[in-house]
C-alpha cells in the first residue's frame, strides 16, 4: 500500500462518524419530510447542547480509563440549584442582583462549583480510596439525583429571569447561542486534550497507567482532575439546561447518561480508555440528535419511538466495529 | 411549600385529635411530579384527620418495586392500602394478594378496573382527555371558526398508561371532527427538554400548527421555551395542558396558556379519607351522589367495587385564581368528616 493511500484510508477511517453523520443527514434529508431546512439543522446542534457538553466531561474521563455515571443526575442537581436560587414562580427563590446581568456569570460559578463539588467527591473516592469507578459514581448518581428531590421536595422551580434566559433565546448569526456554546466547548476542549499536556497525560494514563507512573507522570492527579471536568462541564450543562426549559423539575435530564455514552462510542472512544477524540464525540452527539430530530419530524406511533432509537445507536456503533476491523486489515 | 407547612400543620393539630385506628399504607408512584408529590401531603394529612397514621412509600415509577413494596406491606398487616399504581394492571396480583390477607385495598388516581378493589377514588384519566378535547375544540372554533386546524400533542413516556389514557380520550372526542390534524409525539420519561425539542422540530416542520395539548403542566414550560426561542408571544400558538400543576396556572397568569384540565387532587385524596372507616370496616358502600369538598361526585358500583369519579374541571383565565385548584396550592380549610 502507497503511503498516500494509507493516509487517505486512515483519514476516512479517523473520521468515519463524521462522514456518518453526513450520509445519515443526506438521507433523512431526502427522505423525512421538512428534515432539509436551516432551521432543522440549527435545532439539532442546539437540542445536542446539553448531552455535548456532558460527554465532553464523560469522554475525558472514559479516556483516562475511568467511568462517571454520575453526570446526568450532576446535571439535574446544578439545574435545580440554579432554578431554585433564580427562578420566580413555583419553589424558586427568586433571588435578584444588581445590576441584573450578573445573575449570568454568578448561576454558571454556582453551577459549576456544585458539578465540581460532585466531581471532586467522586474523585476523591476512586483515585484516593482506590475504589471502583463504577460503583462510586453508580452510588452518585443515585444519591445526586436524590438530593434534587430533596431539596426540591419533588416540586418545580420555573420562570428565570430575562436576563439569564437570554442564552436560551438568543441567536447570533441565525444559529442559537446555546449552539455557539455547545461548539465553543468542543473546541475549547478539543484544543486542551490535543494540544496541552493535560489531554496528553489523560490520553496516556488511560492507554496504560503502569507506564505513565513510571515516567514521572502524576497519574493520579490528571485522574484527579478528569473527574472534576466531568462534574465541572456536567453543572454547565445543567446551568443550561435550566435555562433552556426557563427553570428546573425534579426528573429534569432523565435518560441523558444514555445519550451522552452513545454519543461517546459511537464518536470512537473506547471504553477501555487511552483511546479517542472530541471532536468524534461531537459528531456522536450530532448523529444522536439529528435521530431524534428525524423521529420527531416523522411522526412515528409514540410505542416504537424507542425501538427505532435503540436500533440506530445499534447500527452505528456496528459500524464502528467494522471500522475497527477495517483498519487492522488494511493498516 | 407553604401548602406543605399547611398540611403539616393542619396533620399536626388534628392528630391530637386523631383516634389511632391504625396505618394505612399509601402507595405513591413517583416524586417525581408536583401532583404525586402534593398526593403524598394531602393524603397523609387527611387520612390523620379521621383517625389514620399514614406511611408513604414511593416506587420510583418502577413497577416491580411497587410489586415489592406491596409484598412488604401485606407483611406488616396494615389497616389498609392506598395505591396510586405505576401501571393500572401490573399491580393486580398484588391488589388481590393483600385482600387475600384480609387487608382492603382503596385505589387513587389511576383506575385499575382488571381486578377488585375496596374503593377508588379518581377524576379518570380517560375523562380528562374528554375534558381536554371540548376545551380545544372551542379554542379551535374561536381562533379559525370552525373546529380545524394543526394540533400537536405531547404525551409523556409511551410506557405510562396514564398518558396512553388521556390521549385515548382525547383522540376518541377528536374523532368527530377529521378537519383537525392530530400530530402526536411522546416525551420519553415525562422530561421536560424532550417535550421543549419536540416544539422546537414541529414549529419549523409545522408552522401552522394552532394548538399544542401537553400532558402535563411541566411539560407546558419547556413548550413555552420553545415557543419563546422561536419568537412567539403569548395566545399566537394556544396551549392547552393537563393535571393543573402551580406552573400550569402561572403559564394561565402570564397569558401563554389557554386551559389547564384539573385533576381534583384534593377532593380526590379527601374521598380516600372520608371513606376510609368504611373501607376498613368492611361496610357497604352505597352508590349515589356524594359531595366531597364541594365537588359533587358520583359513587358507582363497578365489577372492580365502589367507584368514585370527582369531575375534572377547565381552568381558564377567568377562573385560575380559585382556591378550590390545587395548583394554587390552598389545601380545604374545612375539617375532613367520615362518611355515616
Amino acid at each position: 500500500m502507497t503511503p498516500a493511500r494509507r493516509a487517505t484510508i486512515e483519514f476516512l477511517l479517523d473520521n468515519l462518524v463524521w462522514l456518518m453523520l453526513i450520509v445519515v443527514l443526506i438521507v433523512f434529508s431526502l427522505t423525512v419530510p421538512r428534515f432539509f431546512q436551516f432551521g432543522i439543522f440549527a435545532n439539532i446542534i442546539e437540542q445536542s447542547t446539553f448531552v455535548g457538553v456532558m460527554a465532553i466531561g464523560l469522554a475525558i474521563v472514559i479516556i483516562s480509563g475511568n467511568l462517571d455515571l454520575s453526570v446526568e443526575s450532576t446535571a439535574a442537581l446544578a439545574a435545580m440549584v440554579t432554578g431554585l436560587l433564580f427562578a420566580t414562580q413555583g419553589i424558586g427563590l427568586g433571588i435578584a442582583l444588581e445590576p441584573a446581568w450578573l445573575i449570568l456569570p454568578v448561576s454558571l460559578a454556582i453551577a459549576m462549583l456544585v458539578g465540581a463539588a460532585v466531581g471532586m467527591a467522586n474523585g476523591f473516592f476512586v483515585v484516593r480510596l482506590g475504589m471502583s469507578a463504577f460503583i462510586v459514581t453508580l452510588a452518585s448518581f443515585i444519591w445526586v439525583r436524590g438530593l434534587v428531590v430533596a431539596i426540591s421536595g419533588g416540586r418545580s422551580a420555573q420562570s428565570l429571569p430575562a436576563a439569564i434566559r437570554v442564552v436560551g433565546t438568543a441567536d447570533i448569526l441565525g444559529l442559537p447561542l446555546l449552539a455557539w456554546i455547545s461548539v465553543g466547548c468542543f473546541v475549547l476542549f478539543s484544543f486542551i486534550m490535543a494540544k496541552t499536556p493535560f489531554g496528553r497525560y489523560v490520553t496516556l494514563v488511560g492507554g496504560n497507567l503502569e507506564a505513565t507512573y513510571r515516567a514521572g507522570i502524576n497519574s493520579n492527579r490528571i485522574l484527579f482532575v478528569s473527574f472534576v471536568l466531568a462534574g465541572l462541564l456536567a453543572g454547565v450543562a445543567g446551568w443550561l439546561l435550566a435555562i433552556r426549559t426557563s427553570g428546573a423539575t425534579a426528573n429534569l435530564g432523565v435518560g441523558m447518561l444514555f445519550n451522552a455514552f452513545a454519543a461517546v462510542v459511537i464518536g470512537g472512544v473506547s471504553l477501555k480508555g487511552g483511546i479517542g477524540k472530541l471532536p468524534g464525540v461531537y459528531a456522536g452527539v450530532l448523529l444522536l440528535y439529528s435521530i431524534h430530530t428525524a423521529i420527531n419530524l416523522m411522526g412515528l406511533p409514540a410505542h416504537y419511538t424507542q425501538m427505532i432509537l435503540g436500533a440506530l445507536v445499534l447500527a452505528a456503533v456496528l459500524l464502528d466495529t467494522l471500522k475497527l476491523r477495517l483498519r487492522e486489515k488494511l493498516l | 411549600m407553604f401548602a406543605g407547612a399547611v398540611l403539616a400543620g393542619a396533620m399536626l393539630a388534628s392528630s391530637a385529635f386523631a383516634q389511632d385506628k391504625g396505618t394505612i399504607y399509601y402507595m405513591v408512584p413517583t416524586l417525581l411530579d408536583e401532583f404525586q408529590t402534593e398526593s403524598v401531603n394531602a393524603i397523609e394529612s387527611f387520612l390523620a384527620q379521621v383517625g389514620y397514621e399514614t406511611v408513604t412509600l414511593n416506587a420510583d415509577n418502577k413497577t416491580d418495586l411497587q410489586q415489592s413494596q406491596m409484598n412488604d406491606t401485606i407483611l406488616l398487616d396494615p389497616a389498609a392500602i392506598v395505591i396510586a399504581p405505576v401501571d393500572f394492571n401490573a399491580l393486580a396480583p398484588a391488589i388481590e394478594q393483600a385482600r387475600e390477607a384480609g387487608i382492603p385495598v382503596m385505589v387513587f388516581d389511576r383506575q385499575v378496573t382488571s381486578t377488585k378493589v375496596d374503593f377508588t377514588s379518581v377524576a379518570g384519566t380517560v375523562e380528562i382527555g374528554h375534558v381536554a378535547a371540548a376545551e380545544i375544540q372551542r379554542l379551535l372554533e374561536e381562533k379559525n371558526g370552525s373546529v380545524s386546524g394543526k394540533v400537536l400533542q405531547v404525551l409523556g413516556d409511551p410506557g405510562d398508561p396514564y398518558t396512553l389514557d388521556i390521549q385515548k380520550g382525547f383522540e376518541e372526542r377528536m374523532a368527530d371532527h377529521p378537519e383537525v390534524e392530530i400530530i402526536s409525539l411522546p416525551a420519553m420519561q415525562w422530561e421536560a427538554s424532550n417535550a421543549g425539542s419536540i416544539v422546537a422540530d414541529q414549529l419549523l416542520a409545522n408552522p401552522d400548527i394552532d394548538l399544542i395539548f401537553v400532558h402535563a403542566a411541566h411539560l407546558a414550560v419547556a413548550a413555552v421555551a420553545s415557543l419563546e426561542a422561536a419568537g412567539k408571544q403569548p395566545g399566537d400558538v394556544l396551549l392547552v395542558s393537563s393535571n393543573g400543576a402551580p406552573v400550569g396556572l402561572d403559564l394561565i397568569r402570564q397569558g401563554w396558556e389557554q386551559v389547564e384540565v384539573e385533576q381534583p387532587l384534593y377532593a380526590q385524596a379527601a374521598a380516600i379519607a372520608m371513606f376510609a372507616d368504611k373501607v376498613v370496616n368492611g361496610e357497604e358502600i352505597k352508590p349515589g351522589t356524594y359531595n366531597v369538598l364541594g365537588l359533587e361526585s358520583e359513587i358507582t358500583i363497578e365489577e372492580w367495587g365502589p367507584n368514585l369519579k370527582i369531575p375534572g374541571a377547565a381552568i381558564t383565565a377567568e377562573n385560575v385564581d380559585e382556591p378550590r385548584f390545587w395548583g394554587n396550592l390552598t389545601p380545604p380549610s374545612d375539617p375532613i368528616k367520615p362518611v355515616e
